[in-house]
């Protein structure tokens, strides 16, 4: 078993997955009604693909290859409106958020395939606590070398990302104190965290040989990495953000990811290096913790500040290339935010606060979903 | 021994056991059976309170053919009121306006049920009075078999909201027709134009009204209290039984208030209905009683009289049921399985029968007992087979969590 070839991809060509929630329009708990909006969807002629997950109350949505943010926002909205659609036939209804605010995970059920079956069986209680919903988001590189070489750029900005995308406050009915509280059931994997600081394909390649040859691992797949390489696509794909509220914020994250891409790959602002990820951890933490508050250590200087005061500098210096890549749109959009409630966690809590109500909460982010201007 | 007794002031008492004696004995052993069938074999629970009613009604301590009235009358109307209105108050209206596949299905499924089952029984001989009647009386699905299944399985998926909705519509179109056909008898039996016209209008009109003072007075408490309290659900419970006491006094319709008041609920306000497990407990006591008086409402003379009819009408229902539901499950969504497994759901015939009959018996003591056998043989055949059949349904379509199905081993969460 090996990783295999790269693939080859057009530079800073994008693809956008989301996980969703699917929840009933009763008391908006989760409902196990994946296979049922399968069977609709299938019938619509859609720009990507809507796929089963691991438990039969998620669905996964991914754009097809696309080249600009605006491409992206139109593929995620015909694809939106189709499963809305399909939902509100079954009387159904779809959220983004990183986890479901209440649903109690032993409840769930593991969606019906041989390797979903596989996983719970190994992974036990893990496998359903892994209802939560995250976007992945993956950017074409023109070789190996070159996706290693910007994987290990992009750390740098995981915990902006995690912040920025932050949408999963509670868990299991409490508020956990947290703005991505999806991420601590990540880290809970054996094979979470980062890749192995390695900067051409031949390393990599016998680094995974390693792995595979302790039997720990048998494909990629089994890595639970934030950012990992994925050979068959010719991508790197970002794996740390939740699943936002709406399809704008999910279209405006894929733009900053690529504009970020673009930078590190055309100015080669910071030469990565293994020390780098000496404040991993600590920043990623931070940023799961406070949000956009959270305390970001400058893995070069050592230097402290705020995240939002390092997203500041960078959408800066971003501004150029976003323009290149027609993805003002989206970092007009995240400046929006930035000036206002920050990420979808605080709205989410703001909403708790008001309502004393999750499903009511649950109810709202439905209406957001959907795109209806919510109440 | 009795040198002893007056010894100890102790003066012994005649036994004579009353209703409180007796009813405490019923929730006894229906509790007792209910646990018996659900631990062993995994069966629903009312299923164990409907035998002991059938037990009661073969030892010929059964209502028989005295009907529903007194005390037993009140104890189904208040049990089957909490259950009509927390069915009601998941039907999402707004459903079947984005999906005309299921409108069309749940229309089709009450009225043509309706109409086979009306042909079938004159085309055995049955008079037409008879065959309007029995057809309106069995056109309804037993909210109180699918509501306590679905909640005691804890099922969820199209089946279970389907089932739950289609039982809703059935439900109000059955009580409906059912005054309808009340005002064609008074019409047929005495001529009477007025009373044909007011009756019905007067039933209807008061019971939306009511309905709507109870939706109202139900949401104004929900905007102040938590309703998961475990106080507020007592204040809730309260609501719902003042309203029914009053539809009583007023002679209006016990199935219609509540159904129409959850309806109202959910579909006036967008905010979620979130019900406190307590009240199905709080309700637990009154539900027990009403599948033991629903199981006791046969005997074994209305089995020989009106068996071989109510054979005839279970069939016919079912079979246009399941053709109504099947030919709609592409246009509403559902999948072949799913409508197998729906029509099955829709089978149980219970509380509302009884109810509705009773209602006839008032209006119509003389015809009454004409219809009498064969409602009450149809009910004692699905008595026990129908909350079999909807759990059957539930795992057919996959909608029972694993949990349910290992609680015949004994696991409990």
């Amino acid at each position: 078993m090996s990783v295999g070839h790269f693939a080859e991809s057009q530079a800073l060509s994008m693809g956008v997955e989301l996980e969703l929630q699917i929840v009933n329009l009763h008391d908006f708990d989760l409902s196990p009604g994946s296979g049922d909006l399968l069977r609709l969807v299938g019938k619509h002629k859609l720009p990507g693909l809507v796929t089963p997950e691991i438990t039969d109350s998620m669905i996964e949505l991914c754009t097809g290859v696309c080249h600009s943010h605006a491409q992206v926002l139109s593929q995620l909205t015909e694809i939106r409106n189709a499963l809305v659609q399909c939902a509100a036939q079954l009387n159904l209804g779809l959220s983004g958020g990183g986890t479901h605010p209440f649903q109690q995970w032993s409840e769930r059920r593991i969606y019906d395939t041989p390797r979903f079956h596989q996983v719970a069986e190994l992974y036990g209680y893990l496998s359903k606590q892994f209802t939560i919903f995250g976007q992945h988001v993956h950017i074409g590189c023109p070789g190996p070398d070159q996706a290693l070489v910007l994987l290990h750029g992009l750390s740098r900005f995981i915990p902006h990302l995690i912040a920025l995308s932050a949408s999963s406050p509670f868990v299991q009915g409490t508020d956990t104190g947290f703005h991505s509280a999806r991420l601590n059931s990540v880290f809970a994997f054996p094979l979470s965290g980062r890749a192995p600081f390695v900067l051409n394909w031949g390393d990599f390649n016998s680094f995974f040989d390693k792995m595979a040859r302790t039997g720990v691992v048998k494909s990629m797949k089994d890595f639970y990495w934030d950012i990992r390489p994925k050979p068959e696509y010719g991508t790197i794909e970002v794996r740390v953000l939740d699943t936002p509220l709406t399809i704008e914020k999910a279209a405006a994250m894929a733009g900053l990811v690529q504009s970020l891409a673009r930078w590190i790959t055309m100015e080669r602002p910071f030469e990565p290096a293994e020390d780098d990820y000496l404040p991993y951890t600590f920043n990623r933490f931070q940023a799961c913790r406070f949000g956009l508050d959270g305390t970001f250590v400058d893995p070069k200087t050592g230097e402290h500040r705020t995240l939002r005061e390092d997203i500041y500098t960078t959408l800066a210096a971003l501004a150029p290339h976003a323009a290149a890549l027609h993805a003002d749109d989206a970092l007009s959009l995240i400046r929006g935010e930035l000036a206002g409630l920050g990420n979808d966690a605080t709205w989410i809590r703001g909403v708790a606060e008001r309502e004393h109500l999750l499903p009511e909460v649950v109810r709202q982010q439905c209406q957001r979903w959907a795109g209806h201007p919510s109440r | 021994m009795e040198d002893l007794l007056a010894y100890l002031h102790i003066a012994p008492r005649a036994l004579q056991p009353g209703v409180v004696f007796w009813s405490s004995i019923v929730l006894v052993v229906g509790g007792s059976l209910g646990e018996l069938v659900f631990r062993v074999a995994g069966l629903p629970r009312i299923l164990g309170y409907s035998a002991v009613g059938m037990v009661i009604a073969v030892v010929g301590q059964g209502a028989g053919e005295y009907y529903l009235g007194g005390v037993l009358r009140v104890i189904v109307d208040l049990a089957l009121g909490l259950l009509l209105f927390e069915l009601g108050s998941r039907v999402n209206l707004r459903w079947l306006r984005t999906n005309p596949g299921l409108l069309f299905t749940s229309l089709a499924e009450a009225l043509l049920s309706f109409l086979a089952v009306f042909a079938a029984l004159r085309f055995m001989g049955l008079s037409l009075n008879v065959a309007l009647t029995c057809a309106t009386l069995t056109m309804a699905t037993s909210a109180a078999v699918i509501g306590r299944v679905a909640s005691e399985l804890h099922s969820a998926g199209q089946v279970t909201e389907r089932m739950v909705i289609l039982t809703a519509m059935n439900t109000l179109i059955a009580v409906l027709l059912h005054k309808l056909i009340i005002s064609w008898l008074h019409l047929d039996t005495a001529g009477d134009w007025m009373l044909a016209i007011t009756q019905p209008l007067y039933t209807f009109g008061g019971s939306i009204l009511v309905a709507a003072l109870l939706c109202g007075l139900v949401a104004w408490i929900a905007r102040r209290l938590d309703l998961r309290d475990e106080n507020s659900v007592l204040l809730l419970l309260g609501l719902i039984m003042l309203a029914l006491t009053v539809a009583r006094m007023f002679n209006l319709s016990t199935l219609l208030v509540p159904l129409l008041a959850g309806v109202l609920l959910r579909n006036t306000s967008n905010r979620p209905w979130v019900w406190s497990r307590h009240f199905g407990t709080a309700g637990g006591v009154l539900v027990l009683m009403l599948f033991v008086i629903v199981g006791a409402s046969w005997s074994v003379h209305s089995l020989l009289v009106g068996g071989v009819a109510a054979m005839v009408l279970l069939l016919v229902r079912t079979a246009v049921k399941g053709l109504v539901i099947t030919a709609g499950a592409r246009w509403s969504g559902i999948s072949l399985r799913q409508s197998l497994a729906l029509t099955m759901a829709l089978t149980p015939l219970s509380g509302t029968a009884l109810v509705l009959l009773a209602d006839l018996q008032i209006s119509h003591p003389g015809f009454a007992p004409q219809v009498a056998p064969i409602i009450f043989s149809a009910i004692a055949i699905m008595e026990l087979l129908g909350p079999i059949v909807v759990q059957w349904a539930l795992r057919l379509s996959g909608e029972l969590p694993a949990s349910a199905s290992s609680a015949k081993k004994g696991v409990r969460a």
